[in-house]
């Protein structure tokens, strides 16, 4: 299939189309999509700022990403002709061409047929709805996403996002409505910012698994030190710090033990959580819990009601996008972030130039501490209690994130934009099983089944007798 | 060939020592371990981790970074399924459940290895995905713990024998890795996982090696579930995550490289006695509430420690060359055998353990003689010339190896600024410690 991908030319994309036509063409599209969003956000009575934010946010997003859409079509060059007289060949050579594809449709279609002759209870229109928009994922999966050799996982984690987004709107009541969205994004912002350090410290080709017993310990931690009395913010402060310092600690004591940094960091992460248990459970009754009562400001900063500047979005989902748009932008164009890949992508060439492996290495884990901390921190504002399991969900949704986003664990390729789509992903498909009732255990099942067919999409490493 | 043998067994030196150190540990702390019940009921808790640990190290040893973390919700599936058929009447009979148990460990790893050969993905994203997934269906199969096994394994749980159904199943599985190791297949399973290209050069078909490596490890697992439905003879679907963080921890504390080609049953099997050791030790220090905290803790700074250590092996090994993991063991094993010796026995002076000779046969005289419960120390009470002929024994130990060490420092400058400080600051320590605990004594019977 590879040798019938279009070529782009390396490094050619740029985020404005080069003929202006085009340009102008995307901007009346996203003038008129936003214009159609402005007068029906009035005819829905919303407050006048809100709809003013909330048109001006459409129509840049719109036309940003139609300019990059636009930009990677502009950029491929025409296919050889050999590969066009190599297609002309009959059934044949579609079925050799497609294979998978047709193989994965015909037996998405016989499950369907199965259970609709099984199950009446299965016969409504939103589930023929949500079969034909998975065959269409399969079709956009395999074709479209080939022209994207660069955010292939990205593109397809995009789709199967959108797609979750139209099933769980016609299946569930009140999926969209603004309270959901807001749980959702809030959640992602949790899930996020427990991320971030786990794709920086994976772009360099390791792994944390220390981060939830990091967020736990930051938890009960900072609600500790709170009941001491030491002033809030400054514990706040304090606990990122001192998440910072595990991090360092584990960097510095898996620097020479790269390959087994993820026993390493479980190992810190056990070491850490003992610690902070048996420090806050000393004269103290009750084992592993602490109890105090948490500022007001860090429960608005994360609660569900929380508000920002008399906006009803919790503080945190502006935090996370905050952040989120630091790291994309730092990764891409600062000397840290191309520091970064190079170290991930080839640690030896990128020595040779002179990079500082033990300072990138070292700062990837620093970044993971702290990004875990201020996690834990944050999810003592939601919750209102300290709890050292809180962070047990993260021990792999966390990597499950990363992985689905697209970035390779082996280092170098990825980013921190593909584990936004990852976590999105992840939430809004809790959100939709949810919604059609599992519970957490269908939905753990549920989860693990769809890793693998989603890496397996984007990164099959190449076999053993191409590596010789 | 020689030289990478012994190199491969360096990595022993620290299983082996850490062992020595539990073991007299425990025995001090807890003398009821050298009973004939203590350790019968020690190697039925201890079993499921080895068999855990076993299935991990044999595919750890196929390399490209094979970390089974599903093979605790693996075990916990397995001992669900069992209990959940035996609730229903479906399968009750030894030979069914042996079967049933088998099966599903074969082919769970047989489907692993056929995603890691057909997908090509990596093997960790694989192991996630099962975790989550097995993790996710035995809470669905069992809600909560509960349930009962099969009436005819009632027996196996008991532990008031050391000579425990338990104990021929991990005789068996060892023994059958150990036949294993002889055959060429073993020598192609190494080859691959320290160099994958080299063997696929060679003409090794590394598919049949990796498929049969898991299908050994899902055996493993299979024995493994057994042993803890054994264990706790009923249900438990929670218990997989701790069991898989347990067992990584054991792997890694037995020597065995997680990136592939280095591994030995008995580093495992070292590896997985000197967790559950560490579990022991720590439950006779009475921590009240933190309990648990403190067992956590340790097992992390340990796993930690032992990672570190393993860093040092290649340095350490080019200077103490002349310490086999063999003659190691047979030395720390005398000296243990002696301690235990010493605790197990009546006190020659003391009043309160002349009585419980009495009532033992003569089969349990020599090891396992019943402890004597007087004294709250439990009995490591040494005389004071013994005390002094122990101090000068580990004196002169501690000289010969520091000697030696600085000797060849002085020959070949390759230590490193970080090795030498670390060596000599622990023999320094180590020989501070005997001087200060042997001072008061030896002083004693001067006068």
């Amino acid at each position: 299939m590879s040798d019938t991908t279009p070529r782009i030319r390396s490094g050619a994309i740029g985020f404005v189309p080069k003929s202006t036509s085009l340009v102008v063409l995307n901007l009346a599209i996203a003038l008129v999509v936003a214009a159609i969003g402005f007068g029906v956000g009035f005819g829905q009575g919303l407050p006048a700022q809100l709809v003013i934010v909330y048109t001006i946010v459409s129509a840049a997003g719109l036309f940003w990403a139609a300019n990059y859409v636009a930009s990677i079509f502009e950029s491929r060059t025409a296919p050889t002709s050999t590969a066009i007289s190599e297609r002309t060949g009959g059934v044949r050579s579609v079925w050799a061409t497609n294979r998978v594809l047709i193989v994965a449709m015909v037996a998405l279609l016989v499950i369907y047929l199965i259970v609709t002759a099984t199950v009446p209870a299965f016969r409504s229109i939103s589930n023929l709805i949500a079969f034909l928009v998975l065959e269409v994922i399969l079709v956009f999966a395999f074709k479209v996403s080939n022209v994207f050799v660069h955010g292939r996982s990205a593109f397809i984690g995009l789709i199967v996002l959108l797609a979750l987004i139209v099933i769980s709107a016609f299946t569930i009541k009140g999926f969209i409505s603004p309270a959901n969205v807001r749980a959702i994004l809030l959640f992602a912002s949790f899930l996020g910012i427990a991320c971030a350090g786990q794709t920086l410290v994976a772009l360099m080709g390791g792994l944390d698994l220390s981060i939830p017993f990091v967020i736990g310990a930051a938890n009960i931690g900072l609600l500790y030190m709170i009941s001491l009395g030491v002033p809030p913010w400054f514990a706040f402060v304090a606990v990122i710090a001192l998440g910072c310092g595990i991090g360092f600690l584990n960097g510095i004591m898996s620097y020479k033990l790269q390959g087994q940094a993820l026993i390493l960091t479980l190992g810190t992460g056990f070491a850490v959580a003992g610690l902070v248990q048996i420090i806050t459970s000393i004269g103290s009754d009750f084992g592993g819990n602490v109890f105090g009562k948490v500022p007001g400001w860090l429960s608005n900063l994360a609660a569900m009601n929380g508000k920002f500047f008399g906006l009803a979005v919790p503080p945190t989902i502006l935090l996370w996008i905050a952040i989120s748009i630091i790291i994309i932008v730092a990764l891409r164009y600062s000397a840290y972030g191309r520091y970064v890949y190079a170290l991930g992508g080839n640690r030896r060439s990128a020595k040779l130039v002179g990079v500082s492996e033990l300072k990138y290495w070292l700062l990837a884990y620093i970044l993971s501490g702290g990004f875990a901390a201020l996690t834990g921190a944050l999810l003592l504002g939601w919750s209102g209690g300290g709890f050292i399991g809180v962070g047990d969900p993260y021990l792999f949704t966390t990597l499950a994130a990363v992985v689905i986003g697209g970035t390779s664990l082996a280092g170098g390729y990825g980013g921190y934009g593909f584990t936004v789509i990852g976590v999105l992903v992840l939430q809004v498909l809790t959100s939709f099983l949810i919604g059609i009732g599992l519970k957490y255990e269908w939905q753990q099942f549920i989860f693990g089944l769809l890793i693998l067919p989603m890496v397996a999409l984007y990164s099959r490493s190449p076999h053993i007798r191409a590596q010789v | 060939m020689a030289e990478a043998r012994s190199a491969q067994s360096t990595y022993l030196l620290i299983p082996i020592v850490l062992l020595a150190v539990l073991l007299s540990t425990a025995v001090i702390r807890g003398p009821n371990l050298v009973s004939s019940a203590g350790l019968g009921s020690a190697i039925i808790v201890a079993a499921p981790l080895i068999m855990a640990t076993y299935a991990l190290m044999s595919v750890a040893i196929t390399g490209r970074g094979t970390v089974d973390l599903a093979v605790g919700p693996l075990l916990a599936f397995i001992n669900v399924v069992i209990v959940t058929m035996n609730g229903l009447d479906l399968v009750t009979s030894p030979l069914g459940v042996f079967a049933l148990a088998l099966a599903i460990g074969i082919a769970y790893q047989l489907l692993f290895a056929l995603v890691i050969i057909v997908v090509r993905v990596q093997p960790i994203i694989v192991a996630l995905s099962g975790f989550l997934a097995l993790s996710g269906i035995n809470r669905v199969i069992m809600q909560r713990p509960g349930g009962v096994a099969p009436e005819w394994m009632a027996a196996w749980g008991k532990g008031d024998t050391i000579f425990s159904p338990i104990l021929l199943l991990l005789v068996l599985a060892t023994g059958g890795w150990l036949l294993f190791t002889l055959s060429p297949f073993y020598k192609h399973l190494r080859m691959m996982g320290y160099d994958e290209r080299a063997a696929f050069t060679a003409g090794v078909r590394g598919n049949i090696v990796r498929v049969g490596a898991h299908v050994i490890s899902g055996i493993f697992v299979a024995l493994g579930a057994m042993c803890y439905t054994a264990l706790i003879s009923s249900g438990d679907p929670t218990q997989g995550t701790t069991m898989s963080l347990t067992a990584v921890t054991a792997v890694v504390l037995g020597g065995v490289s997680l990136a592939g080609g280095r591994g030995n049953i008995l580093g495992a099997l070292l590896g997985a006695v000197n967790l559950f050791l560490i579990g022991y030790v720590l439950a006779t220090f009475n921590f009240g509430s933190v309990q648990a905290f403190v067992t956590q803790m340790s097992y992390g700074l340990i796993l930690i420690a032992s990672l570190l250590l393993t860093l040092l092996v290649p340095l350490v090994g080019r200077h103490i060359s002349f310490i086999t993991p063999f003659s190691a063991f047979m030395v720390l094993g005398v000296i243990v055998m002696t301690i235990i010796l010493h605790v197990g026995m009546p006190l020659p002076e003391g009043a309160s353990a002349v009585s419980t000779l009495g009532g033992t046969d003569a089969a349990s005289r020599y090891l396992l003689l019943p402890m004597s419960d007087g004294s709250e120390a439990s009995g490591f009470v040494l005389q004071p010339l013994q005390k002094l002929l122990l101090a000068v024994v580990v004196m002169l130990a501690l000289g010969t190896v520091m000697m030696r060490v600085v000797t060849v420092e002085a020959q070949a400058r390759r230590f490193g600024v970080f090795g030498h400080a670390l060596v000599v600051g622990l023999l320094l320590v180590g020989l501070a410690s005997v001087a200060l605990y042997s001072l008061p004594s030896s002083g004693g019977l001067l006068k």
